[in-house]
């Protein structure tokens, strides 16, 4: 057996160069679809609700409910319409035309005149996680606004609470989703792309005359992913200059120590995509099975949007074998925290851990399916 | 249905589910999947870590810090570090309570009290609803050690939410999970069955054999709806038993939207399909579509915040429609208007991707 020749890994890095290259539809997505991705996260993500939609029963029908009412609407939080009995805005909260329903009663201005509570009804759409939540806590401020404005009424304040909000200190959502798009667009391109064109020349029976050739299977190996790590390091590049121009997102950190996280993860997923193709050596499988190792945990488990420390105990013990998790860290961390190197070590161990894992099983793996 | 259609409709199932991975990972998958996400994500907030600087003798802020501690939310953070902006950068804490100089309860005496919350931003979600929370214990705290009743606000808002009134978040997931799960099996399925003969180049085989044109687009397509409707049941049956999901409305109703939503997803991948040659181009291309759909769903995030232009764009996204009658199906037992109308808006699109894709696939079979 001769070793390893890189001439040999560059000829076959070359051929899928050309496949790509001839392919300029296959291409096009791969860098069309970061781009898009941001663009479209950036413009559309607001997590601070607005204009939800309130439909009000105003019985009373006084000076006060409506100043009432002008409290909601001015607040931004809330588009108000009206509709005219109690059962209407229950309907409207289930027809979806309303998120929630503001029942105002026929004694609320008395009642309020004679010192007693003055008391409306909120309901709110519990069907939609989105909205229930910050609705929520505006009703609280709300109450206590209009308290002031209708009734005049100030609450004694006996202290003051300041809250400084570090990294993020507009609790701009921007900040908060783009950084950890990088994992999942990366995670789509590394681990799909490969799969797939590894499992097209197990399909197609090349890669039998592919191995039948002089060159050694880790060359193989070697050159046909290369080209895809190249293309990942691209569409990274251009989420981080999207990010950093258009949305104006600050980089906080090293921009080597974010470079190193992505190669480790990058190679990670190159490799694991290489281990589903050989395990299925079929393009739709190999698909599915990258959706469901790579993409849907990328997109769900890692941190990206539900957070890691509210799942049960088993799976937050469960998500550590993933290696998007600790990269969504890294990209986070390095992005709006500036960590160190050293402050992400335990995340690069992890990361650097599964990437040497991984290309041992599926190199091993290769080579073992290549003998009859 | 004629024979040769019936032959054509076996035909495609039995390719499909002849590898018995397949079988797995089209049935068995998608309950593992929806048990995993389902339990394991949620918009809870839990498990913050939280520190609070204070001495002995400082006993309104050892109160709060206590009971933060007892509930759910908070668990406390350890740290060597002494300085509350060292201990959230080291990432020892998410949160830290600093009072001011000699400590809260005795400027809480004087009158000024002012206690600073230092939160680690970098989950805007979380600590947004740290603040909120803490706010309240706070109140809470100072009321009853202080033994100080604040008067009651004279304007009394009693809140009360409706179809989950425990806010549990699996009776918000579980219906996203489902329809995404559903969208991804369908319509990539569609997709790569008709690219893969095109790439085995068994297609042009199709087109010379007698078989009618449309023909070869129902038995491409049929078998993919049959398969994406099999899988309702079986995850309809996981949300409703293992997550006690309720299901308020009717069976049939949710399955006619299904069905209005399978087709659509099946008719879209067919379309797509007939601008790729390759299994990898199909693949690019269908997450191309999936993405923004799951975007505009309103899943993740609330559509009510995009700007107006983009979500004009939900009312093309079956997803958007399917999710929301999933939801008011099951959690609101179904209100007529909004069933009709977004099943018509199902059917709208449901028909037109099938009258594109029927004319493209025309065109690309001549």
């Amino acid at each position: 057996m001769s070793s390893f020749v890189w001439r040999r890994a560059a000829a076959v890095s070359r051929k899928e160069v050309f496949h790509i290259l001839r392919d300029p539809y296959t291409l096009g997505a791969a860098l069309v679809l970061p781009v898009f991705m941001v663009i479209m996260f950036g413009v559309a993500i607001e997590f601070n609700v607005k204009n939800v939609a309130l439909a009000v029963c105003d019985s009373d029908q006084t000076q006060s409910s409506r100043r009432l009412l002008d409290t909601f609407g001015s607040s931004e939080y809330f588009l108000i319409h009206r509709v005219v009995s109690p059962h209407e805005a229950v309907t409207d909260v289930s027809a979806e035309r309303a998120r929630a329903a503001l029942i105002i009663p026929p004694r609320f201005e008395k009642d309020l005149f004679a010192g007693r509570a003055a008391e409306v009804q909120m309901l709110v759409d519990g069907s939609d996680n989105s909205t229930v939540g910050p609705v929520l806590g505006y009703v609280g401020s709300i109450q206590s606004i209009a308290s002031q404005r209708i009734a005049g009424f100030e609450r004694p304040a006996p202290y003051e609470l300041r809250t400084r909000f570090l990294f993020n200190p507009e609790l701009n959502s921007r900040w908060f989703v783009i950084p950890g798009l990088t994992v999942v667009v990366m995670s789509i391109l590394s681990i799909l792309l490969t799969a797939l064109t590894v499992a097209r020349e197990w399909e197609n029976g090349s890669m039998e005359l592919l191995l039948s050739t002089p060159v050694e299977p880790l060359e193989i190996v070697v050159g046909k992913l290369s080209p895809y790590g190249v293309l990942g390091v691209i569409a990274v590049t251009f989420v981080y200059v999207i990010a950093r121009t258009v949305f104006g997102i600050p980089f906080a950190g090293n921009i080597a120590v974010f470079g190193l996280g992505c190669l480790l993860f990058l190679v990670t997923y190159l490799a694991q995509g290489l281990l589903i193709s050989v395990m299925t050596r079929k393009q739709t499988i190999a698909m599915q099975l990258a959706m469901m190792s790579g993409m849907l945990p990328s997109n769900l488990l890692s941190g990206f949007i539900f957070p890691i420390e509210s799942m049960p105990k088993f799976f937050q013990y469960f998500t550590m074998i993933l290696p998007a998790r600790w990269f969504m860290r890294i990209a986070r961390d390095t992005f709006l925290e500036g960590s160190s190197f050293f402050e992400l070590g335990g995340s690069f161990l992890a990361l650097s851990i599964f990437c040497v894992l991984m290309i041992l099983v599926a190199t091993r793996r290769f080579k073992r399916d290549l003998e009859p | 249905m004629n024979r040769t259609l019936i032959g054509f409709i076996k035909k495609e199932l039995t390719q499909t589910l002849r590898d018995p991975r397949m079988r797995v990972l089209l049935f068995v998958m998608p309950v593992i999947q929806l048990t995993l996400f389902g339990v394991a994500i949620s918009n809870e907030v839990k498990n913050i870590r939280l520190a609070a600087v204070f001495d002995s003798r400082d006993t309104v802020l050892r109160d709060i810090y206590e009971r933060s501690i007892a509930g759910t939310w908070f668990i406390p953070a350890k740290s060597e570090e002494q300085d509350p902006y060292t201990m959230i950068e080291a990432g020892d804490a998410d949160a830290v309570l600093v009072p001011p100089p000699g400590g809260f309860t005795r400027a809480l005496g004087r009158g000024d009290a002012q206690l600073q919350l230092l939160v680690n931003a970098t989950n805007v979600l979380q600590a947004q609803s740290v603040e909120g929370y803490l706010q309240n214990i706070i109140q809470q705290t100072i009321k009853d050690d202080l033994n100080m009743t604040p008067p009651d606000l004279p304007i009394q808002i009693d809140t009360r939410v409706l179809f989950n009134p425990d806010l549990k978040t699996s009776v918000f997931m579980v219906p996203g999970v489902m329809s995404m799960l559903m969208i991804i099996s369908t319509m990539v399925m569609a997709n790569i069955a008709i690219v893969r003969e095109k790439e085995m180049g068994t297609f042009e085989m199709l087109i010379s054999a007698p078989v009618s044109r449309s023909e070869v687009i129902y038995g491409k397509t049929i078998p993919y709806i049959l398969l994406g409707m099999s899988n309702l049941p079986l995850i309809l049956a996981v949300a409703v038993f293992a997550f006690q999901v309720p299901m308020r409305g009717s069976l049939l109703i949710l399955f006619a939207s299904a069905l209005a939503f399978v087709c659509t997803t099946v008719a879209m991948g067919t379309l797509v399909s007939t601008y790729c040659r390759n299994q990898q181009q199909a693949t690019l291309a269908g997450f191309l579509f999936i993405f923004p759909m799951i975007m505009f769903s309103g899943m993740m995030f609330p559509l009510e915040n995009m700007p107006t232009v983009l979500r004009w764009i939900s009312y093309f996204d079956p997803l958007a429609h399917f999710l929301g009658l999933l939801r008011n199906i099951m959690l609101k037992g179904g209100e007529r208007t909004y069933v009709i109308t977004h099943i018509v808006y199902l059917a709208v699109l449901a028909i037109a991707t099938v009258i594109a894709s029927f004319r493209r696939f025309h065109t690309t079979l001549e």
